[in-house]
Parts: structure tokens; sequence; C-alpha cells
């Protein structure tokens, strides 16, 4: 399988048993996506052969694969936003009568699977109503709601957090009991040795090594993976607070999604905003960015009051904001690499800017690319011909060329390698200690805890707690959860 | 967050029979200001029975065009070929018949047949030429309307006495034709709420890559899509021809049935973007162009200001269904 410029997959023979979970794993563009893909009959495969209990088959179209017992959960979200949660599920085989659907039986369908989930929405809501995590979980319900007998999950937690996952996991055990061969990628390795009975790990479209689970060790895998020892995956803090100035403030904010936050960030320090599904960490990213403005209380920044309320007004002020949706706020899939990373600087530039500036900008813009190591085989690609990784380094990149005093990320990591997943740690630790002040907003709380030099949780709209550094991750789940009163500072 | 609230506390709506009342919002707005104009101008018999059946009667040929076109705007395409292929309709029709009855079916299988052999031709352009729907079907409806022109100047042919009754043909108050419109309409919505292929057309306007994941064959479903389409533009084609006894190479393009189509689908509520919009939306629409036709021929106010204000109102209806999304969503 090869894409412009770029070998996918090269010689990779792979096998799963009924009844097996087998575990792929591998950096930002190894490949495994696009071995995925190729099973699934999204792609088709220019060399080698694919057997279904022991029969060679050939896929020029998904329904074929389905028609073989595949069922794929794709990592790109692909639901119909417009549709009801029991449409999206039963998407490409409805439940008919006479020819005629029968909406009464897909929805009773669909609301069992979203009962076993503990979903708290109903199969009538639409899906695009639906947040990401939720969304996730239709997806799942999706690929779960027929008798696959090869399931693929391609980082099916990726929007989970811990709870969700772990619902998930108890899932993927009962299928395997049922004799489904169930193949799980995954960056989460905790998840990976939690579920799965063989590992393979893939390396720049080539096969490393298939190991038993108990024959291996995540220190091994990461190895494997990366192909040198990973030290240091979360940077030192240089600890330089003395001289911090405080960049952003926030007093008695509040809107429709949250109340009553009081918020300070100062420079040279990353500060994570942690919480559930439900508590609206997204929503403070999106007000401190202007895509959903404060309508109550102050927002202040470097000592000055000032109204935010349009993005355009918030770059102004000198905020950068990386969204936790490449896909469909981040990125213009068909643009080149280079394209996406100016997108933000252009929209400040002067509409006549001279070439000189521009041309001085897209140097800066090249530069910035090339510090988060995105590969591509030029920058002229499309960007959506990369990885998940590689186009999280290009909207990274585009911020940082622009180098805001006060940057914004909500799931910087998410559906990325370890790898990238580091570089990109270093990353934001560098830029802080530059002086900036960085806010990060995630579901993962070993990131959170490993990154920032204060964690805040956030539920149901409100900022409940605050910790330092370093604090116990049981501590911060149970207060994320609601079951521990705020630490005593 | 513990375990013990899963309760459903979402809006249980059922899908498939979501209604909404917009399209019942805007043919009750028209008729009103229907009825303020027929009272102002003091033309009292528009507002009989019989003036309302006038003014549904107007509209049947944009309305089954528009129905199509509903189905091509919702799989996210466009069919620009329909005013060329209502105007092959109806010479075809004239001519193969020329006022001979024994004609009659078998002109109007021919016609039906050409038409949705122009529909595979739409769609197997988009799909498997890979040619923007716009250019793909422009594109046809200028070959189309070449090749007639050259071939007919004027009126070409003519119907029988006995055809006329499906433009003219009484039920009770209404006409067969009206009957058809909404028979067709009640079919589409019958369709797209509650079949296979209704699911599958929202699919593939709503998300095309999503939908072909789900198993769905999506350039079938957009061929599909394009051979009802044409097929509801050459049976408009039988219609026009029925009732002014012939057919003319011009009387689709007088129509202006491409651009009056895709305005009526957007007027109800059904979107460019694909995926979402139904029938009753278009019905509205149509029936509200209706009612300002009848409107400015009652005042006798310039035909050129009607062009205006249907301008503005395509306009502010797409400002006010972004307006409202855009509420949802925040």
């Amino acid at each position: 399988m090869t894409f412009p410029g770029v070998v996918a997959l090269d010689d990779v023979s792979f096998s799963c048993e009924a009844g097996e979970v087998h575990a792929l794993c591998g950096e930002n563009g190894a490949g495994k996506s696009t071995l995925m893909k190729i099973l699934g009959g999204v792609y088709q495969s220019d060399a080698g052969q694919i057997l279904v209990e022991g029969q060679e088959v050939r896929f020029t179209h998904p329904l074929a694969a389905r028609q073989h017992g595949i069922s794929i959960i794709h990592q790109e979200l692909s639901l119909l936003p417009d549709r009801s949660v029991a449409e999206n599920i039963y998407l490409g085989r409805e439940i008919a009568r006479f020819g005629m659907l029968d909406h009464a039986a897909m929805n009773a369908g669909a609301e069992r699977w979203l009962q076993r989930f503990g979903c708290r929405f109903g199969a009538g809501r639409l899906a695009g109503t639906l947040s990401i995590a939720e969304q996730q979980i239709v997806e799942i319900a999706k690929a779960l709601n027929f008798d696959a007998r090869i399931l693929v999950m391609d980082e099916p937690t990726a929007a989970l957090d811990d709870a969700e996952a772990e619902r998930l996991l108890e899932f993927v055990r009962q299928l395997r009991a049922e004799g489904v061969a169930i193949v799980f990628i995954s960056h989460r390795l905790r998840q990976v040795f939690a579920a799965a009975d063989t590992v393979t790990v893939l390396k720049d479209g080539k096969l490393i090594a298939t190991s038993r689970k108990s024959e291996t060790t995540p220190d091994e895998i990461v190895r494997q993976m990366v192909g040198r020892e990973l030290k240091d995956y979360y940077p030192a803090r240089e600890g330089n607070g003395e001289s911090a100035a405080s960049a952003l403030s926030i007093r008695d904010g509040g809107n429709d999604a949250i109340k009553d936050i009081n918020l300070d960030l100062a420079t040279g320090e990353i500060v994570a905003v942690a919480g559930l599904e439900g508590s609206a960490k997204g929503a403070l990213a999106r007000a401190i960015f202007g895509a959903q403005p404060l309508t109550r209380g102050t927002l202040q920044i470097r000592g000055t009051a000032v109204s935010i309320q349009t993005p355009r007004d918030a770059i102004r002020h000198g905020i950068g904001y990386v969204s936790d949706d490449r896909k469909g706020e981040g990125l213009a899939l068909q643009q080149s690499v280079l394209e996406n990373a100016l997108l933000a600087a252009r929209g400040i530039e002067p509409l006549f800017a001279s070439t000189r500036s521009r041309r001085i900008r897209e140097l800066r813009i090249d530069g910035a690319l090339q510090n988060v190591e995105v590969r591509a085989a030029s920058y002229g690609q499309p960007v959506g011909l990369l990885s998940g990784g590689n186009q999280q380094k290009t909207v990274l990149a585009r911020w940082l060329a622009l180098r805001p005093p006060i940057l914004v990320c909500v799931e910087p990591t998410r559906g990325i390698d370890v790898a990238a997943k580091a570089a990109i740690y270093h990353l934001l630790r560098r830029y802080a200690d530059e002086g900036r002040a960085v806010l990060v907003v995630t579901s993962d709380l070993p990131e959170a805890i490993g990154i920032a030099d204060r964690l805040i949780v956030m539920r149901e709209g409100r900022i409940v707690g605050e910790f330092p550094a370093g604090a116990a991750e049981e501590d911060i789940a149970a207060l994320a959860a609601g079951h521990a009163a705020a630490p005593v500072e | 967050m513990s375990a013990s609230i899963p309760a459903l506390t979402a809006p249980r709506e059922r899908p498939g029979s979501r209604i909404s009342l917009v399209p019942l919002l805007i043919i009750a707005g028209s008729l009103v200001a229907y009825a303020i104009a027929a009272l102002v101008t003091g033309q009292m018999a528009q507002l009989s029975l019989d003036g309302l059946i006038g003014v549904l009667q107007r509209t049947v040929a944009l309305g089954i065009v528009a129905l199509g076109q509903t189905l091509v705007i919702l799989v996210r395409s466009i069919d620009l070929s329909v005013a060329p292929l209502v105007s092959v309709g109806a010479v075809m029709a004239s001519w193969i018949m020329q006022g001979d009855p024994a004609r009659m079916i078998g002109a109007c299988l021919f016609v039906l047949a050409l038409s949705a052999c122009v529909g595979v031709l739409n769609g197997v352009i988009i799909t498997r030429l890979m040619v923007n729907p716009l250019i793909a079907t422009l594109g046809v409806g200028l070959v189309l309307q070449g090749i007639l022109s050259a071939s007919f100047a004027n009126f070409a042919g003519s119907v029988p006495e006995e055809f006329q009754v499906f433009a003219y043909g009484t039920v009770g108050p209404l006409t067969f034709s009206i009957i058809l419109m909404f028979a067709l309409a009640v079919l589409a919505w019958l369709m797209l709420g509650h079949t296979r292929l209704g699911a599958h057309i929202y699919a593939t306007g709503g998300n095309q890559e999503g939908a072909r994941l789900a198993g769905i064959k999506t350039g079938r479903v957009t061929v599909i899509v394009h051979v009802l389409c044409s097929v509801a533009a050459g049976l408009t084609g039988l219609y026009l021809a029925s009732r002014l006894r012939a057919g003319a190479p011009w009387v689709g393009r007088d129509g202006v049935y491409d651009l009056e189509s895709i305005a009526a689908v957007v007027i109800g509520g059904t979107v460019l973007a694909g995926g979402r919009g139904g029938v009753w939306g278009t019905i509205a629409g149509v029936i509200l162009f209706g009612c300002l036709d009848a409107i400015f021929t009652m005042s006798g106010v310039n035909a050129y200001i009607k062009q205006v204000l249907r301008g503005a109102i395509v306009v502010a209806a797409v400002a006010a269904y972004a307006y409202r999304t855009k509420g949802q969503v925040a």
C-alpha cells in the first residue's frame, strides 16, 4: 500500500485467532490504520492476500468486508450529525418490515446499547448534539451492533475517560469469550496490557515483533515502537517561578456552560484542566478563546481588562487555541501542510502585507514544522494524507510559529502515539519556559499530572479544586467524579 | 456521577417522524398574504375554492420538479439539467403522439425511459467520472437543450384530446395533476422516512465517507436519486404537453425550473450541504411561490418586482435557517 510519496505498509503479515484480543501498536504513521483500512475494504492493497477463516478474500468496498463478518470502529468519527443516535447505530443495516423501516425496533435496540454503556442520553438525540466522547460511544455501539466475527477497534478509547474506557474493555473481554477475534489498536499501553493477549508492533510500515502479553512488558513495547529507549517522557520543570507575571485572569466568569470561574494563569507555567465527560472543561477553553464567549464576569490579560467575543479578538490579544477536533475545526484536509500551518497567521495578517513579510512568516512556519517534526513527503502535501499524530503536530506548529503569549490546548495528544506525545510535551514545556502561559485541557489524567505545574479539576461547569504538581491520580479522579471534597490548600 | 443516576433525561423524540412546523408556517403565511391581497384588491372570486385550486394548479409543474430536486440535494448533489429535460419531455410527447390517442401510452413510456437514461447519465458522470454535480448537470442540460433547439424550432406535433385529461381532468374539486403532485410528495416522504433507501439518502448527503464505511453504496444511491429526479422532470414535461396541447423546446427554460426548483427546496429548509431536509418544506416553498405569483397577478404590479421579492425571500429563508441552526449548536 503506497500513498503519494510514502510507502505506508511493506510486507506485513498479521494474524488474529478467534477468541483472541490482538493489540496493534506503533508510532504515528507506522501503518496501523492503513493495515486496518485494507482489512476493512477502505483501501486496496497492492500486494499480498487476506484470509478469513482460511479462505482468501478480496474486498473492494467496506460492504464486502462486512459480509465476511469484519466490523471496524474507525478512529475518525463518521456519524451523521443530523440523524438520531438510533439511525446512526443502525446505519447500513436498518431493520425493515415489508420494506418499511421499523423505527420502534431500532430505537429499542439502540436504547439497549446505550444502557449497557450507562449513557445518559436517549436514542432519539441527534448525534450532532452529543459531545465527542458520547459520539465515540455511539460509534462503538454502531460497530458492535451486528454479529461481527472479527472486530477491529482503532483507538476506541481515545476520547473516553477512564470509567468509560473500563466499560469498553469489559465489553472486549465479553466478546472475546464469545469467540470474536478482536484487533485492538491503542496508544494507551495500560489498556493494551489490560485487554490484549498478543501484542504486535509496527514501525515505519514494517512488522517489528509479535509477542504474547506474558512474554513482554510495556517498556519493551515502547522500545520496539520507538526503536530506542524513551527517556524523559515528561519534561522536567525548570521552576523559574519567581519572575512569573499574570498572563490571564478570570473573575466570576460564566456562560451557558460554565459557572463561577475564577482562574489565574501566570507566565512560564503549564496549567492542566482535568474533568470527566460533562464537566465542561472544553467549554472553559472555548470561552477563553471566544468561541463560546463569557457572558458574565471579567477577563484580564496581562493585568488589563479585555472583552473577548470572537476567536479573532482572542488571537489579537495573543491567545492561541489548539482544538480537540482536528478534522472538524482544526484542519482543511485538502490543503497542504504549509497552508494549514499558515492559517492562523493569515487570519491576522494585514490584507496587503508585503511579500517580504509573508516570506518571513512562511520561513518561520517552515521552521516550526521542522521543529515539531511533522513527517510528510513535503510540506506541499495535503494534510489529510498524514497520520493523526502528524496532523496534530501541524495544528501545533500553526500556533507555535505565531508565538502567542497564551496557548490553550484541548486534548493535544489524543489519538497519537507515545513518541509524538513526548515530543509535544517537551514542546509545550519549552514554550512555557520561554515565558509564556500554557493551559492544557485533557481527559488523560496521567498526562495532566505529568506535564502540569498546577492541575485544576472541573465538575459540572465549575472549578471544584486545584492540585499542585505531582498530586496522586486517585485523589484527582475522586474529586472529578464528585466522591471527595476539594483538597485543603 | 455515581452509578445510580443513569436516568435518560433527554427529550424522547422518535426518529423518522420528526415533523417540523416550519412548512406549515410557510404555507399559512403564504395563504394569509394571498387572502389579504385578494381583499385589498377586491377580487373576492380568488378566495373561492376554485380560486385556491387555480393557485395550486399553477404550482404543479414546479412542484413535481422540485420534489425530484429535493432528493438530489439531500445527497449533496444538484441537478441543473431539469429545465431542458422538461422541454425534452414535452416536445417528445407531442411529437410522438401527433394527435393520435393510440400512441399515448407509448409516448409516455418513451419519455419516462428517456428521462431515466438522462438520470443515469447524470449520476454516472458525477459518481464515476467524479465531475462536480453542478458542472455535470449543467453540461448535460446544455447538450439536451442544444439537440432539442437544433431539431425543433417551435411547437412540435400535438397531443390528442384524451391526453389533456392528465392536466385538466378532475376528481371532485381537484384536478388529476394536483392529486398526482401530492401523491408523489407522500410517496417521497414515505420513502425518505420509512425505507432503507431514504435512510441511505440522508446518510450519503450527511457524511459520504461515513456512509461508505457503514457499507452503503453511496455511488448507487446518488445514481438512483438522479434517476428519480430526472423522471420527475420528464413527468413534468408530459404534464406541460398535456396542459399546452403541444410541447415546445422553450417550455422548460421559460419556467426556469432549474433555479426555481432549487430555490423552492432551499426555502423549504433542505440544506445544500446535504443530509438535512424533507419534502414538505419543498411543497411549502412551491406553494409560497404560487401564492406570490397570484398576488402579483391580482395587484397588477410589474412582474420584475416579483423577481426581486422572490430573490429576497430565498436569501432571507436561508439566513433564517442558518441562524436557527447556530442557535441549536450553541
